[in-house]
């Protein structure tokens, strides 16, 4: 179920003043070359996620092409009184990657809970393909200010693709205590990346 | 709202829940602006992370997309209610919704229990707090979905307890000799009455039911000869939802 909020951002009539946003917009009207510019200014974060989740790089292309597929078809749907478009198409990203690995979780070790639980993943080994942009050597420094556990429950949950009951699992710590660590390590970088919410 | 609910603002902006709590949580955040507010700055933080694991996708991919977006139209702008891939998407919240039910019949079959309320104002504040109960329940789960052509229906409902609540908009007028009926189907496919109901002059309905549902892997709403059927008439099925 999606939901829809009356708008408590940027009024509908006003121009929109994300430029991801406005290539959006194009595409809405089926400009295939502004969703190309915007193919070219988000595709490495969005597959670089999708991969990091996946693991798979052919798997992950696959569902690189159906995130963007989606976005295209839902590119007159987006409403940007409730999001930016890259928190956006990043939700919509991680949401398949998840859903990839679900599904072949499911085939795999369906009978088995502990055993795909414990299942050694790095999660935060990185990628020698990984390009460090300056933003992300800025999110780098910012993720050494969350405490060591509360990096470890919001990486295991983003880059791990672990809902926060299975983060609680694999810690061994508290439901409670888990969803405390995300909000708070969430909180601790949004102050200090200073993200605007408009 | 209670802490806890409120607490699982850092895992649905990281998408770290499962479908089940997704729906708990959105069906919350229409009444809490707070959250909402709170989600959408922590879901900007969530978005910054993806810049740690950039990587240049293989640059065959791009001609790819691009192929496969040149056949496809993007669908139209959502003018009003349009229903998503899966679940139906809301223009406007269960509450308000509720606010415009006016006139209420929901009349139990079977081992339901009979909920008929004839003040419509004290019936809207006691089937919000049924509601509010319900979510806070552990195992509370909400889902929406398309009722006929243009109706839409969210049920929110608990298993542990035994509980539903279903409130639909804009489902079609029926004739004096037809009914609403509302079903539980099991994971076997076998469908058990929950009830009859019908709309008021402007679509609006709802239903409050207790009962076992232990076992019930979907809802089913399916349009009857008055007095209701014992199975649902075929090619009659307005909407099914899972749950």
């Amino acid at each position: 179920m999606r939901l829809v909020k009356p708008s408590l951002g940027a009024a509908p009539d006003e121009p929109d003043t994300d430029p991801l946003g406005q290539l959006l917009a194009a595409a809405a009207r089926g400009d295939e070359r502004a969703f190309a510019e915007l193919y070219d200014q988000t595709s490495a974060r969005v597959y670089g996620l999708v991969l990091r989740v996946v693991r798979d790089a052919a798997q992950s292309a696959e569902v690189t092409q159906d995130v963007f597929l989606d976005v295209w078809r839902q590119s007159a749907r987006f409403d940007r009184s409730r999001s930016a478009v890259m928190p956006w198409l990043l939700m919509i990203a991680h949401r398949r990657a998840v859903d990839r690995v679900r599904s072949a979780q499911s085939s795999l070790v369906r009978d088995d809970r502990y055993a795909e639980l414990n299942v050694e993943r790095p999660y935060d080994s990185v990628s020698e393909q990984v390009e460090i942009s300056i933003e992300g050597q800025r999110v780098r420094k910012v993720l050494h200010d969350l405490t060591e556990a509360q990096r470890e429950a919001v990486s295991l949950a983003y880059f791990g693709g672990y809902t926060h009951s299975e983060v609680a699992e694999l810690l061994h710590i508290p439901l409670g205590t888990v969803k405390t660590r995300i909000r708070d390590g969430l909180i601790r970088l949004r102050d200090a990346l200073g993200v605007v919410t408009s | 709202m209670t802490p806890e609910v409120h607490a699982l603002a850092g895992p649905y902006a990281l998408d770290a829940v499962d479908d089940n709590e997704r729906q708990v949580f959105e069906e919350h955040l229409k009444g809490c602006e707070d959250c909402s507010n709170e989600v959408r700055g922590l879901r900007d933080a969530a978005a910054e992370l993806s810049n740690l694991s950039a990587v240049a996708p293989p640059p065959q991919l791009r001609a790819d997309v691009l192929a496969t977006i040149a056949r496809v139209r993007p669908l139209p702008p959502v003018v009003d209610n349009v229903v998503a891939l899966h679940r139906a998407r809301f223009s406007r919240s269960v509450w308000q919704v509720m606010a415009a039910a006016c006139a209420i019949i929901a009349i139990a079959v079977g081992a339901w229990g009979v909920q008929q309320h004839r003040d419509a104002t004290r019936q809207v504040s006691a089937q919000a707090s049924a509601v509010d109960q319900l979510l806070s329940s552990a195992d509370a789960g909400a889902i929406s979905g398309p009722v006929g052509s243009n109706g839409q229906a969210t049920l929110v409902y608990s298993k542990s307890q035994g509980k539903l609540i279903l409130v639909a908009h804009n489902l079609p007028k029926l004739a004096s000799n037809k009914t609403y009926q509302l079903w539980m189907l099991s994971g076997d496919s076998t469908a058990t009455s929950a009830g009859l109901f019908a709309a008021d002059a402007n679509g609006n309905a709802e239903v409050s039911a207790s009962g076992d549902l232990s076992g019930v892997s979907r809802m089913g709403i399916s349009i009857e000869p008055a007095g209701g059927s014992k199975t649902p008439t075929p090619g009659q099925i307005q909407a099914t939802m899972a749950i």
